[in-house]
């Protein structure tokens, strides 16, 4: 019995021990993240939060920004929220490394409000702050005292531009369809503006519902759609996954709809290559995660930067499809980087 | 019956040693976390870190103090997940609609309030199951919250607000203030006043509470109307801390929010509270969130992480039910 007791004790003492070794580790992991040392850069330090990890998007930037750190030898933290929607557990992640010594922050908002408060003493530290990807609002940030040194996303109208362009060569007018993200979105808003202003008066939009950027709903929801309207000729879904979704629905009904969608997540070219989804706007969050970083690096060393860096996109249809593939997550025509050729320390 | 189930919850039952860990398994695993952490990263055990820690919590806390009182009466309340982003956006509603600020935070409260008090009478009145209730208006609010803002979020730019979120009286931050005072009323009402105890005695066995002539259908009642308060106080908070009222759903913290519960030692089968557990419950997964952030160990072992937690105390309170 007392042998037991001992014995247990003992176990639960080493499990103490071994967790506290592994995180141990883990912190060392970070440390040795930051580079070779002795190279006098790893004083950069950059924090980048995100909504969250699921969505192959944000991972892609989180891959973009970390790859990044590790070429220039810089320590990159990158954090995010559980959900697509959750504003408090990504304003948590925020206000906890805020408190830290970072030197340069990078923020993708939930919404156009929700990081601002934890950023206002970010700003008050006169650290630079960057906006990625999805615009936060200007004036409630200025209410807040926090100004961001630029804007690194990609265009979504522009996206949304080029899909409408794309869906209505293919089917020349008639009835479509739109798959929307998530209800108030701005990215998925301003994708669907962007189609609207390409083909307005050309194609007549029957149905528009959202399917809050979920692959099984833009499926359920396409079905209800093709029943509801089966004359339709084009299917545009705000984003792949929506796309992936509609595309399943528009096979399993045994037609032959085109289903233009944006992102170009590898579920997306790879069904662009096997003739499932027809093009996908892709863009390259990769490639927002290291100039991200590029940026940062410019902050840090007192240099300025553009007030707005615009990420590059391009359409992807079925011959350029395994191209796009060969090269994920990079972009695989070069493209226009006004941060190209920063250097840490340089 | 009823009193002897009343007191085991206000704890004056005489325990063994695993017994005694499990009631008090909330704060030995923050103190555990909070060594660990310590020892992983020179980050985590700063007033910063500590302050920064304790204002994120403040939210959770809140709802879990909802949370258990429901779970004090055997009930579960799922609605807590839209009714939040609810409050949230009445707020949102009436100050860009115009109204006085003061106004516009007791609307919320209220809001969250009638929520709580329309589960209340589905669940006690109509004697409809807890979970579906709840399920269902975790649905139906989250709609009707769609369809007053649009879908949009509503920018709230008060000035008032960023400073209850960001401010303090000297280093006590006003977020821990209010968690308190909502800890201490829940505290105070649960095992001092009849109330409480009607609670609690209907939570652990409703017939024998019944037989004892305790109310309790207004137990039950009450227990959802103050979980929707608490909501609604949540969402001042929340539109404080993001700056606006965004009408997504958050399961996330409905999800913590039972977790802080089951962690601090209330059983989902009712009859048992502490509140010093559940705030502790929830102020652990604050910091396990916290310590990963600060070691920038991968977002996907956190969920493994919270959810290990919630298993090792649920298998603990196995100790406590003899």
């Amino acid at each position: 019995m007392q042998i037991a007791g001992a014995f247990t004790g003992r176990r639960v003492g080493a499990y103490v021990a071994v967790g506290a070794v592994l995180l141990g580790s883990a912190a060392c992991n970070r440390g040795s993240d930051s580079g070779p040392a002795g190279n006098g850069k790893s004083s950069v330090r950059i924090a980048i939060v995100t909504r969250d990890f699921t969505n192959p998007y944000w991972a892609a930037l989180r891959d973009g920004a970390i790859d990044e750190g590790k070429k220039q030898g810089v320590t990159v933290n990158v954090q995010a929220g559980e959900t697509e929607t959750d504003s408090a557990g990504e304003n948590a992640k925020i206000s906890t490394l805020a408190v830290q010594n970072y030197n340069c922050f990078g923020v993708v908002p939930v919404n156009a409000t929700n990081v601002i408060t934890p950023l206002a003493p970010v700003a008050k530290k006169k650290t630079p702050i960057l906006n990625l990807d999805t615009q936060i609002d200007p004036k409630a940030s200025k209410a807040a005292g926090v100004s961001y040194a630029s804007f690194i996303g990609s265009d979504n109208l522009q996206a949304g531009r080029i899909a409408g362009t794309e869906l209505l060569k293919k089917v020349k007018g008639g009835d479509v369809a739109i798959l929307q993200g998530i209800a108030g979105e701005q990215n998925g808003i301003n994708r669907e503006h962007g189609f609207a202003a390409a083909t307005s008066g050309k194609l007549n939009v029957v149905a528009k519902q959202p399917a809050d950027y979920d692959q099984s709903k833009g499926q359920t929801v396409t079905e209800g759609i093709l029943r509801a309207h089966p004359n339709i000729k084009g299917i545009f879904a705000a984003n792949d996954t929506m796309g992936l979704g509609a595309a399943k629905a528009v096979q399993n009904a045994g037609k032959k709809i085109p289903v233009v969608s944006v992102d170009g997540i590898t579920a997306a070219l790879k069904s662009v290559q096997s003739g499932g989804l027809d093009a996908t706007v892709t863009q390259y969050p990769y490639a927002e995660g290291q100039m991200a970083v590029q940026a940062c690096i410019r902050l840090a060393a007192k240099k300025s930067v553009p007030a707005r860096i615009v990420a590059p996109i391009a359409l992807i249809g079925k011959d350029d499809a395994s191209k796009a593939l060969a090269s994920f997550p990079k972009p695989f025509k070069p493209y226009d980087n006004p941060l190209a050729g920063t250097k840490a320390g340089g | 019956m009823a009193a002897a189930v009343t007191t085991e919850g206000t704890g004056r039952r005489r325990a063994s040693v695993p017994a005694t860990a499990a009631r008090y398994a909330a704060p030995i695993g923050l103190l555990v976390v909070f060594v660990v952490f310590f020892i992983a990263t020179p980050d985590f055990l700063t007033v910063g870190n500590i302050t920064d820690l304790l204002v994120s919590a403040s939210i959770l806390v809140m709802l879990a103090m909802g949370q258990q009182l429901v779970i004090t009466v055997a009930g579960i309340d799922l609605s807590v997940g839209s009714n939040l982003p609810w409050a949230a956006a009445l707020l949102g509603f009436a100050v860009s609609a115009g109204w006085p600020l003061p106004l516009a935070i007791v609307l919320a409260i209220v809001g969250g309030g009638v929520v709580g008090l329309v589960n209340g009478v589905f669940t006690a009145r109509l004697g409809m199951t807890d979970f579906i209730v709840t399920l269902g208006s975790l649905s139906v609010v989250s709609g009707i919250t769609l369809l007053l803002t649009g879908g949009n979020t509503v920018p709230v730019s008060s000035g008032f607000l960023q400073g209850l979120a960001l401010g303090g009286a000297g280093p006590i931050r006003w977020f821990w203030l209010v968690a308190l005072i909502g800890a201490l009323l829940v505290a105070f009402c649960l095992f001092w006043t009849r109330t409480g105890t009607a609670m609690l005695a209907t939570g652990g066995n409703i017939d024998a509470a019944r037989g004892a002539g305790v109310n309790t259908t207004r137990a039950r009642m009450l227990a959802y109307t103050c979980s929707g308060l608490f909501c609604g106080v949540a969402g001042v908070l929340l539109v404080a801390r993001t700056g606006g009222a965004d009408p997504s759903m958050q399961t996330n913290l409905l999800l913590s929010s039972i977790a802080a519960v089951v962690l601090g030692g209330s059983t989902l089968s009712g009859g048992r509270a502490s509140v010093v557990g559940s705030a502790a419950g929830a102020i652990l997964l604050q910091s396990l969130v916290n310590g990963f952030t600060l070691l920038g160990i991968s977002q996907y072992y956190q969920p493994i992480a919270v959810g290990g937690v919630v298993l090792a105390a649920a298998l603990l309170s196995r100790f406590q039910r003899k």
